[in-house]
């Protein structure tokens, strides 16, 4: 969180303030110390900037399983990938993924935040559950809705009762991707909303007061004032959400459907997976790779176009 | 609340539209737990017919059989042993690190500091595969040591940027004192900055513990199926077999899963909830 709102915001300490008096130390000191970042630096290099630098050379080789040698490819990969139908399909997934569950869980956290706020009764009891998501990890997750959404599950106890047809919902084409974007809904809406809510708890309250005064009810309240005023902030939430989606959401998918049923829940991240692990055609799983590497840093930009600071 | 109860009628409606969201979605957050908790005292018979209902006998036999079935009670310890190691490890390399940025007054320190920053835009998930091509370079495929070496990586961004703002808040005077008495830079680090960020240092290895403890895909690809080396994470989601899953067993050694997160919450729940607000990297 705070390395995403560094990143964006020109440095603030550094030289020029307190550097004159000590001219002396200041040279030993700078020349000593960054040594000491050498070994996180080159561990970081290693283990995580060397696999993406090889995911880009690996986009380019021809590579179609583990005992094979690997030969240039040049743009080949890509071709295929282009050619692909499955490829369009999981980037409708995603695409739907992100453009439908992104904004509901944003907006739904960003009043859920409000509501907190106002401090009402329970809001403690409410902020406690609120981070009951962020606890779990995603296979106790993807577990107890397995639970929930399999045909004997919960979710169909609760509809026949009220005279509804019950449903396989993950092994329904229609629902199936539903199902999997309403896992996401139901682990980030919270996260975010805990995220949200620390930033509006810094609003004035002589300001809202004031709002109050002039008669603003709390829909205006939220949306003409605590928006505006958190919502590059709510950018920020809405980028690690959209990566999150994104990306780790390939766990859920491979612990409830593996993609299926036919490709219904087959999304970017995923497909990267199926081909890398499973179908072992690498220089096809990397080319998918460096295209969602594309839409990733795309999708950032546009979330920070659309909820940059309005000043 | 008393300034809420001298609100005009409307905004008290107001309040209830956003409320009635609010408390639906708390609804939803806590249905899910019960159901699982009370199931895993059922079978599935009980499951299926009364899925709601409190269950009749508190049963552990649901328990003994989710951990025999998936060695929870050794996945467990491979979870421990790997979360502890990478913790010890991410503080080894973090501490230093994050001591001189903070004290970098060059464009170098600047340089380091962005790329850690910029930490977030590796798509790691993406490159799954050549971390697998490097674990086997490194003669470490299929075994936890990898692992220990690898998601310190991953956390190394965050928990540099968490300590090193909290270095930042120590004046510098107290460091030079310290080095006229002669002391070296890693006894600065080690006497004067590490007391004062105790803090810091807490929020980042709950943080961590928290996503050491339920990563799933590097496990599971790194480590493997080998039941003596496989973390819980890894273990539990082998409950689910296609063919007639026993629910109450599944939901049994869920529910075992999270019992060290839980204990940790309740015990620590304030720091907890500060962690993982400074932080934002879920499993």
């Amino acid at each position: 969180m705070t390395a995403l709102l560094d990143a964006g915001r020109p440095e603030t300490t550094g030289d020029g303030t307190t550097a004159a008096p000590r001219t002396r130390r200041r040279g030993t000191i700078r020349d000593r110390f960054p040594g000491l970042a050498l070994p996180a630096l080159i561990w970081y290099a290693v283990f995580m900037i060397g696999p993406v630098v090889a995911m880009f050379v690996i986009a380019f080789l021809s590579w179609p399983g583990m005992l094979t040698t690997p030969t240039p490819a040049g743009l080949d990969n890509f071709a295929r990938v282009f050619a692909d139908e499955t490829f369009w399909t999981a980037t409708a997934n995603s695409a739907i993924q992100i453009v439908v569950g992104l904004p509901i869980m944003i907006g739904l956290a960003f009043l859920l935040a409000f509501y907190v706020v106002q401090k009402p009764r329970g809001h403690r009891v409410l902020r406690y559950l609120l981070f009951i998501p962020a606890l779990i990890s995603a296979p106790a997750t993807a577990m107890v809705f397995y639970a929930m959404l399999n045909p004997d599950g919960l979710v169909n106890g609760f509809l026949r009762p009220l005279g509804l047809e019950g449903n396989e919902w993950l092994a329904d084409p229609t629902t199936a991707l539903g199902a999997i974007i309403a896992v996401e809904l139901w682990s980030g809406i919270g996260y975010s909303a805990v995220l949200i809510a620390s930033r509006l708890d810094g609003v004035e309250s002589e300001l809202v007061q004031a709002a109050r005064l002039d008669g603003a009810g709390d829909w205006r309240l939220a949306w003409r004032m605590y928006w505006p005023i958190a919502q590059d902030f709510i950018g920020v939430v809405a980028m690690l959400q959209f990566l999150s989606m994104l990306f780790n959401s390939a766990q859920t998918v491979l612990l409830l459907t593996q993609g299926g049923p036919e490709n219904a829940t087959t999304t970017l991240a995923y497909l990267i997976y199926r081909k890398a692990f499973v179908e072992t055609d690498l220089g096809y799983s990397q080319a998918v790779g460096v295209v969602l590497f594309v839409i990733g840093l795309l999708g950032m930009w546009a979330i920070r176009r659309t909820l940059r600071a309005t000043h | 609340m008393a300034q809420r109860t001298a609100l005009p009628l409307r905004d008290r409606i107001g309040s209830i539209t956003s409320g009635t969201l609010a408390w639906i979605y708390a609804a939803l957050l806590v249905i899910p737990f019960y159901y699982f908790i009370v199931s895993s005292f059922k079978t599935n018979e009980e499951i299926f017919e009364s899925p709601l209902a409190w269950p009749t006998t508190f049963d552990l036999s649901n328990f003994t059989t989710a951990i025999q079935q998936a060695d929870l009670g050794l996945a467990v310890a491979n979870s421990a042993l790997t979360t502890v190691a990478a913790l010890v490890l991410t503080l080894l390399l973090a501490l230093p690190a994050s001591f001189a940025l903070a004290r970098a007054r060059g464009r170098a320190g600047k340089i380091v500091e962005s790329v850690f920053a910029l930490g977030f835009l590796i798509p790691s998930f993406a490159a799954l595969f050549p971390t697998f091509l490097l674990a086997a370079a490194l003669g470490l495929f299929h075994t936890r040591t990898f692992v220990v070496f690898l998601l310190p990586a991953t956390a190394l961004p965050l928990s540099i940027v968490i300590l090193t703002s909290f270095m930042r808040t120590i004046p510098r005077e107290l460091e030079e004192a310290a080095s006229m008495d002669g002391a070296s830079s890693l006894q600065v680090l080690r006497q004067v900055y590490l007391p004062i960020c105790v803090p810091g240092i807490a929020t980042v290895l709950l943080l961590n513990f928290l996503s050491f403890w339920n990563a799933y895909l590097y496990p599971l690809i790194l480590i493997g199926p080998d039941t003596a080396q496989r973390t819980i994470q890894v273990a539990l989601p082998t409950l689910k077999v296609d063919a007639g899953t026993d629910y109450g067993v599944l939901m049994a050694g869920t529910l075992f899963t999270l019992l060290p997160v839980y204990l940790v919450y309740t015990v620590l729940q304030r720091q907890m909830q500060r962690a993982l607000l400074s932080g934002a990297v879920k499993g």
